[in-house]
């Protein structure tokens, strides 16, 4: 009975061995990739292309500014 | 199939597959650990062949599991490209000496002795088979 109990720990045990094995190799495995995932690089372009569009509209306010300014005087 | 593939792994197809074939082989080190132990070659004072054995097979189980929808990723998916051929033919290799391990584990009984040496084949496959897909990915990423 004893001897039963001590397999079923050391099973369990070797269970939980087998899934922090498995956590360490999803952790090393994904740090490799770092920024190259699909996921991560669509974040980058979204990122980029709204800075993009800020650019864009601020030159545009600034040109219809010029323009107001010139059709003043 | 591949749009369901794209959905799951949301665009990281690729990714899910190295990592998921990681796994598997990080298990399948695990693996030589607890059948070293099972057949009395390390004996640990704190695991007893039989738990090893145990845990031998559950963690086998996972690994087929792991392994069926990493090949059915990989052939839906990605196909046969003619620059895989050596992982393609250990890939394929790798579930036949798999499939023929488990049908020596549950029905085939009497062929039992040679069971040692099927395990060492599916590991060497598998280590071949990552080696040439997800270990070409991670060096070149």
């Amino acid at each position: 009975m004893a001897e039963q109990r001590s397999h079923t720990r050391q099973m369990i045990g070797s269970l939980l061995v087998a899934l922090l094995i498995v956590v360490a190799a999803v952790a090393v495995v994904t740090a490799k990739f770092g920024p190259t995932s699909a996921a991560e690089q669509e974040a980058v372009e979204e990122r980029l292309r709204l800075r993009e569009e800020r650019l864009e509209e601020r030159q545009e306010r600034r040109e219809e500014r010029l323009d107001q300014r010139e059709e003043e005087r | 199939m591949e749009e369901l593939i794209d959905t799951l792994t949301r665009g990281n197809p690729t990714e899910v597959k190295v990592v998921l074939a990681s796994v598997a082989l990080a298990l399948a080190v695990y693996q030589l650990v607890l059948i070293s132990v099972g057949y009395g070659k390390w004996r640990p004072p704190f695991l007893a062949a039989r738990p090893a054995f145990q845990a031998h097979r559950a963690v086998g189980d996972t690994i087929a599991v792991v392994l069926i929808v990493v090949a059915v990723m990989c052939v839906s998916y990605f196909g046969l490209e003619d620059d895989a051929a050596l992982h393609a033919v250990a890939a394929t290799a790798l579930l036949a000496v798999l499939a023929l391990k488990i049908l020596v584990l549950r029905r085939w009984h009497a062929m039992g002795r040679f069971l040692p040496a099927l395990g060492i084949s599916v590991w060497i496959l598998l280590a071949l088979t990552w080696f040439t897909s997800a270990g070409d990915f991670l060096a070149g990423s």
